[in-house]
């Protein structure tokens, strides 16, 4: 056993040398020395061959093996020969030192017998040996023979094999980073594809095999290395974490369901009326018309009969005509083509990737979708729908007016930074919020046309002076009425107006009208004059009366304008709707002049004159208004006033109060508060414009009054001081009660008119002082004592204490639905004898003696769990029945 | 002139039977009843109170082994069977209903780590630190009722003999897989002598394993490197693990929640954990005193049951940071094993002393069968005391136990320490940098990495 081992140690030794020796001879041309390491042939096919050994023994290349794996040249004879020398030659030289390292051969080394490399050669392209003897060939021979029977393939095939066989290589060791093989020692050993193509040269099918093999080389790419083994366990390992976090998330819709649940039940009932699909259907009853009719088939005589049998009988009841057949066959192999061709053709849209191709199909979807809104009704709801509901959805989330982190960083950096694109972008937001946002006027378009209209003569005109609004107003009211007289509606020659039971009717509502518009426009031209009477009355008066301020308003007509304008910005920004609201107030008024002309002297000018104080003045002049007899429009004409000198911003409220101010002292009483309103929002804006004003021409007169006496004059009504020391007293006698008098009851004590004179007696008295000093005690240590603005109730109820509690318990984050959810009883006394079951219903519903399994999946529809959770009901994991639970948890939440 | 009188019509009042409630008409009207808060206050106080004196959780001791009851198995297909190894390698079968041994299986030789039953209730696997596996048929019932005397042992489907010891075994929901922990994590098949799959993911002993019943596929293992690990067993790699501060003895999958876990952890407190984030606990559950040995989940979801080596059982809310319920006998050694019904309303431990005992999941519940009136009654003082348990003094009476001595001392020991460590730490946070101690969160505390 010893020796064996030894044997195979030195044999191991020997390869080693070996494979030296090789790399020495073969260092001449490397085309030799590749060959070695092609195909071997197993080992015990080798044995059985008995190849021949081409080595000669020397003390230090002896071929063996370590592992019984490679291939060896073993020959027992050889073997057993050369043991004894081996033995004795190395004997000692286990602790000598090593004089032949692996790599080192030694000097006197002298290869006797191994082929070179120019016959190696030479034996390659003959396909030949022609320096083996004669035994060899016909070992060959016999060799190729064998693998011929055994593999069924033509001799030459093996012819070179054959030539590896006699250099065999045989490796102690597997390949591997700790023992490389030779040629990686050698650095440039690789076998390349072109050394194994070499041996089939001339062989049939080589040709092919070049060329695909050249086309293989053109196309060639390098394939990374594997990752190490730990790298790819770990990321297996993700890849498989992530597959079960994926797993594991589509429970939790269940999981949720369950745990919001206000009970689960794990009690199935087991006891159901019917214990068998039969019981259940012999009680079934036919009800409605089909289900009579399939039971009128099924209680058919015939086919009971029929079917009583085995079955067969009711083949011959199935009768269908041949043509039935076919034609149902032809339909439906008709609908499968064209499904099928539909299909296909989705198919092939689909794979298109022209961009232009897609945009152009979308338009024309759009389009198609456009007319199918014009033609039909339904279509057209449903995208007035859509577009409501995205309209909502932007009012709700402001998802395009730059409140997105994109948006906001680029508005942060400044607009002017960005590129163009950016701001195209920008802007392309905030006109999707334009468009978005704008919605309630599309509505009624045609009927705000007009009014935008309006209102666009209306800016024209109060550029000019104030006073010249309504006659232009009165102007143009009477050119439209006079345009809807002239103008005649064309008739139409067709359709259903064109039928005359309708063109009668038209023409009647037409002649009303017209008749209208007439009486309209005489009012209209008289108001007219009237006006233009008064305007010129006033002019002049106004040029009389006041010799100083003729100057400051002839001066103002120039910073007016200004004024407006800036102020007009203002409220286009903030809101419209207000601005619109208050020109129309105006328009009414100017349209009501003709009725009370002596509204027309409130026009700002004179307002102005008349002034000390702004506010001041305001409130004369609307209690003037309010004083007046035609209190409503003087009402309005004044606020239109207000509105063009000082630009109220409340005036929705203001219009509120015009159309309920009827009585004389409700109208005062309104008239002060918008006032003060205006006062506080529009100290910012409303500055600028009193600046404005002044400059313009009433420096003299008006001062403006100090923030703490607007505060004072603001709060003048209100004592709150004196208030709130009420209050705490009356907090504190009622926590701390004042001892009562001390008074006897009638008739007691009161027997002489002496005892009268005394009063109560003396201990009464005590009592009563020391009743007063405690309180005075009880006072002095209150938190509040010394803090004058603050009540600190000490108020407490001990009894009710302990149905109290401190802080909130767990599952409530707020105070007021922790309240509501106690503030009912649950018992039976306090509720109806529905409501108890679900009030008292505990969280878990089980039964003892049945088995609870497991959650089960199922699938679950988002919508329909959204809808039981509002209803409260609970589906049970296992049984999927619900009941309704509504009362529980309105109760309860 | 009119006389109005009050009618009332017979039938209204006419009882059909001479059991029936009379009928009362009620006013609901709460401006009628102010007191009635008050009223319910001292029904939840009394009732909080009867359920302390109702409170006899005990049932009964199950007597047979001759050495320390190391594992149990419940029969998901039958509820009165349950099966129980001790550590001299005797497997039983218990009926719970007369708490006596039905069958014995015998032949394991070293102590028996792990039990487990199929889910239809057919077999039973048996493993052990004598690196055998063993596969029982389990009797069926009528021979259970019947005669336990005459075949009390039975022959084992199959034995199959390993490399290595078994730590303990799980049976898959609904399949036939089964696996096994030891040296690795084994999954084997009824009918094969080899497993057909095996992980392993470091050099570590699986000391417990078990299968998530929701989703059969996925496996829960802790191991002797302090680690729990996920397992799936469709991708046939290990998943993922998390590393704690110290081992984790025994797993229990929520059945009602595939997703979560509780892990009963060797510091006496379980962790319950999200598998999608095993970087931090979602809860933990503290209140034993010594290392949790075992854990399981009432079939609800809603609770579950520890065993610790501080001879106690501990019921836990299955999101309650302590627990609800403790039970102890003075004869009750360290527990080994705890088990919940499948209806979950007992709870089995297996202890050091040799015995099973069998509890009431509720202590204070009333067995047998309950009239539907009084089912009522029950139903109303049981939402009454849970609507003002905030209040202080039903509070209190709730939560009071009486402990053993071992634990309560224990108990206060332990909050010392906590307290006095968290001073340090406060002391210590006040005395240095702002900022450069973070208080890390008792979610994470004890969790030391997860690993990929």
């Amino acid at each position: 056993m010893a020796g064996m081992k030894r044997k195979s140690r030195e044999g191991n030794k020997g390869k080693a040398a070996f494979k030296k020796k090789k790399n020495q001879s073969s260092s001449g041309g490397a085309d030799g020395r590749r060959k070695r390491t092609g195909p071997r042939l197993p080992n015990a096919m080798l044995k059985e061959l008995q190849l021949p050994k081409r080595y000669t023994d020397s003390d230090d290349d002896e071929i063996g093996s370590g592992d019984g794996d490679d291939v060896v040249v073993n020959n027992d004879l050889y073997e057993y020969e050369e043991g004894v020398a081996e033995e004795e030659s190395k004997k000692n030289r286990r602790f000598d030192p090593v004089q032949n390292y692996q790599y080192e051969l030694p000097d006197d080394f002298e290869d006797e017998n191994v082929p070179s490399d120019e016959e190696d050669g030479d034996d390659d392209e003959d396909g030949q040996r022609g320096d083996d003897d004669e035994e060899e060939e016909e070992d060959d021979g016999r060799h190729s023979r064998l693998l011929q029977e055994i593999t069924g393939l033509p001799t030459d095939a093996f012819d070179g094999k054959k030539k590896k066989n006699d250099v065999i290589i045989s490796e102690a060791y597997s390949e591997s980073e700790y023992n490389p093989s030779r040629d990686i020692l050698d650095g440039d050993g690789r076998i390349s594809i072109q050394d194994l193509l070499d041996p089939l040269h001339g062989k049939p099918d080589h040709g092919k095999l070049r060329k695909s093999m050249s086309r293989m080389e053109k196309k060639s790419m390098p394939i990374h290395a594997p990752l190490p083994k730990t790298d790819q366990e770990r990321l297996e390992r993700r890849a498989a974490y992530d597959v079960v976090q994926g797993d594991v998330t589509k429970w939790e819709p269940h999981v949720k369901r369950n745990r919001e649940a206000p009970t689960i039940y794990f009690d199935e009932d087991k006891d159901v009326g019917f214990s068998t699909v039969g019981a259940i259907a012999a009680e079934f009853e036919p009800r409605s018309d089909f289900e009579k009719k399939i039971a009128s088939l099924f209680n058919d005589h015939e086919v009971v009969e029929a079917h009583r049998k085995d079955g067969a009988r009711l083949l011959e009841l199935n009768k269908i005509s041949v043509e039935d057949v076919r034609e149902r066959q032809d339909q439906l192999a008709k609908m499968r083509i064209l499904l099928f061709r539909h299909e296909m053709k989705a198919k092939r849209v689909k794979k298109i990737k022209s961009k232009v191709y897609h945009r152009l199909q979308k338009k024309d979807r759009l389009k198609q979708a456009g007319a199918a809104i014009e033609t039909d009704p339904a279509a057209a709801k449903e995208q007035a729908m859509k577009q409501e509901f995205k309209r909502a959805e932007e009012r709700l989330t402001l998802k395009h007016k730059n409140s997105s982190k994109w948006a906001k960083r680029i508005l942060k950096r400044g607009l002017d930074v960005q590129d163009e694109g950016t701001r195209a972008a920008i802007a392309e937001q905030l006109n999707q919020h334009a468009l978005l946002s704008r919605k309630a006027n599309n509505m009624k378009e045609s009927s705000s046309s007009e009014e935008s209209s309006d209102e666009d003569d209306l800016d024209e005109t109060s550029d000019g002076s104030d006073q010249d609004v309504a006659v232009k107003l009165l102007k143009k009211a009477k050119d439209k009425t006079a345009e809807v007289l002239e103008g005649d509606e064309e008739l139409p020659a067709s359709g259903v107006l064109s039928l005359p039971f309708m063109v009668r009717g038209m023409k009647r509502r037409k002649d009303a009208a017209d008749e209208e518009a007439k009486l309209a426009l005489e009012e209209y031209e008289s108001s007219l004059k009237e006006l233009e009477d008064k305007n010129k009355t006033k002019t002049q008066g106004t040029n009389i009366l006041t010799g100083r301020r003729v100057f400051g308003a002839q001066k103002k007509q120039a910073p007016e304008p200004k004024t407006k304008v800036t102020s007009d910005n203002y409220y286009g920004d903030s809101d419209s709707e207000g601005e619109t609201d208050a020109r129309e107030i105006g328009i009414g008024a100017c349209e009501e002049n003709n009725f009370s002309g002596r509204e027309v002297h409130f026009d700002p000018n004179s307002l102005r004159e008349e002034s000390e104080i702004a506010h001041d003045s305001l409130f004369k002049s609307f209690d003037d208004v309010a004083r007046d007899p035609s209190s409503k429009t003087s009402y309005e004409v004044s606020i239109s006033a207000d509105d063009s000198w000082k630009k109220m911003n409340d005036s929705s409220v203001k219009r509120k109060q015009t159309k309920s101010s009827n009585a004389k002292s409700a109208i005062s009483l309104q008239v002060t508060e918008p006032v003060e309103i205006d006062e506080d929002s529009d100290t910012d804006s409303g500055g600028e414009m009193v600046d404005g004003i002044l400059t313009s021409g009433i420096k003299s007169t008006y001062e403006i009054p100090s923030q703490e006496e607007l505060i004072r004059r603001a709060f003048a009504g209100d004592d709150v001081e004196d208030e709130f020391e009420r209050e705490k007293q009356d907090a504190l006698n009622e926590e701390v009660p004042e001892p009562e008098k001390p008074v006897l009851l009638p008739g007691w004590g009161q027997w002489t008119s002496i005892q009268k004179k005394r009063g109560p007696p003396s201990w009464m008295l005590q009592e009563h002082d020391n009743a007063e000093k405690k309180r005075e005690e009880a006072l002095k240590k209150r938190k509040d004592a010394n803090l004058n603005h603050v009540i600190i109730s000490e108020k407490r109820d001990k009894k009710a204490e302990k149905l109290l509690t401190q802080t909130l318990p767990y599952p409530y984050t707020s105070q007021e639905v922790f309240e509501q959810s106690m503030r009912m009883p649950i018992g039976p006394e306090s509720n109806p004898a529905t409501v108890v079951p679900a009030l008292i219903r505990p969280e878990v519903v089980k039964r003892s003696g049945i088995i609870i399994k497991p959650i089960q999946f199922k699938e679950v529809n988002p919508h329909e769990r959204a809808r039981d959770n509002k209803r409260g009901g609970v589906q049970n994991k296992k049984g999927g029945k619900s009941r309704g639970k509504a009362k529980t948890v309105d109760q309860k939440s | 002139m009119r006389v109005k009188v009050i009618s009332r019509s017979t039938d209204e009042f006419t009882r059909e039977r001479s059991q029936d409630l009379q009928r009362v008409f009620r006013n609901f009207d709460p401006n009628l009843r102010p007191q009635e808060k008050a009223v319910e206050y001292v029904r939840a106080l009394n009732a909080a109170k009867l359920e302390k004196i109702f409170a006899r959780p005990f049932v009964g001791a199950m007597d047979g082994h001759i050495d320390a009851v190391s594992c149990m198995a419940k029969n998901p297909n039958h509820l009165k069977g349950i099966f129980s190894g001790s550590m001299d390698g005797d497997v039983r079968l218990w009926d719970l209903a007369t708490r006596r041994t039905v069958r014995q299986f015998p032949g394991h030789q070293g102590a028996v780590r792990g039990l487990t039953v199929s889910t239809d209730g057919q077999i039973l696997v048996s493993c052990g630190t004598d690196c055998t596996l063993r596969l029982w048929k389990v009797p069926v019932d009528t021979i259970m009722e019947s005669d336990y005397g005459s075949d009390n042992s039975s022959q084992p489907l199959a034995v199959h003999v390993w490399k290595n010891a078994f730590w303990g075994v799980d049976h898959q929901w609904d399949g036939d897989l089964f696996a096994t922990a030891g040296a690795q994590v084994d999954i084997w098949n009824h009918n094969r002598s080899q497993p057909v799959n095996s992980f392993e993911w470091g050099k570590d002993t699986v000391t417990s394993i078990r299968f998530n019943p929701g989703e059969p596929n996925l496996l829960a293992t802790s191991a002797s490197d302090r680690s729990i690990s996920i397992y799936d067993l469709r991708l046939s790699t290990p998943a993922r693990k998390v590393i704690m501060r110290t081992k984790t003895n025994s797993i229990a999958w929520n059945p009602m929640e595939p997703m979560n876990f509780t892990a009963a952890n060797d510091d006496g407190s379980c962790y319950s954990y999200d598998v999608r984030k095993l970087n931090e606990a979602k809860c933990v559950h503290k209140d034993h005193v010594s290392s949790v040995m075992d854990i399981d989940y009432s079939p609800t979801g809603r609770e579950f049951v520890t065993g610790s080596y501080d001879r106690s059982v501990r019921i836990f809310q299955y999101n309650g940071g302590h627990s609800r319920e403790m039970y102890h006998t003075k004869r009750m050694q360290r527990v080994f094993c705890v088990k919940f019904s499948c209806d979950a309303s007992y709870i089995i431990s297996g202890s050091d002393d040799t015995n099973l005992r069998l509890w009431k999941a509720k202590a204070s519940e009333q067995l047998g069968v309950i009239l539907p009136r009084e089912k009522k009654k029950h139903e109303y003082l049981e939402a009454v005391k849970n609507r003002y348990k905030h209040l202080s003094e039903i509070k209190r009476i709730i939560r009071h136990r009486h402990l053993p001595k071992p634990i309560y001392k224990a108990t206060k020991q332990i909050r010392e320490i906590t307290d006095s460590e968290r001073r340090k730490e406060e002391r210590r946070k006040a005395h240095s940098a702002p900022g450069s101690i973070q208080n890390k969160p008792l979610r994470t505390r004890r969790i030391v990495k997860e690993v990929e």
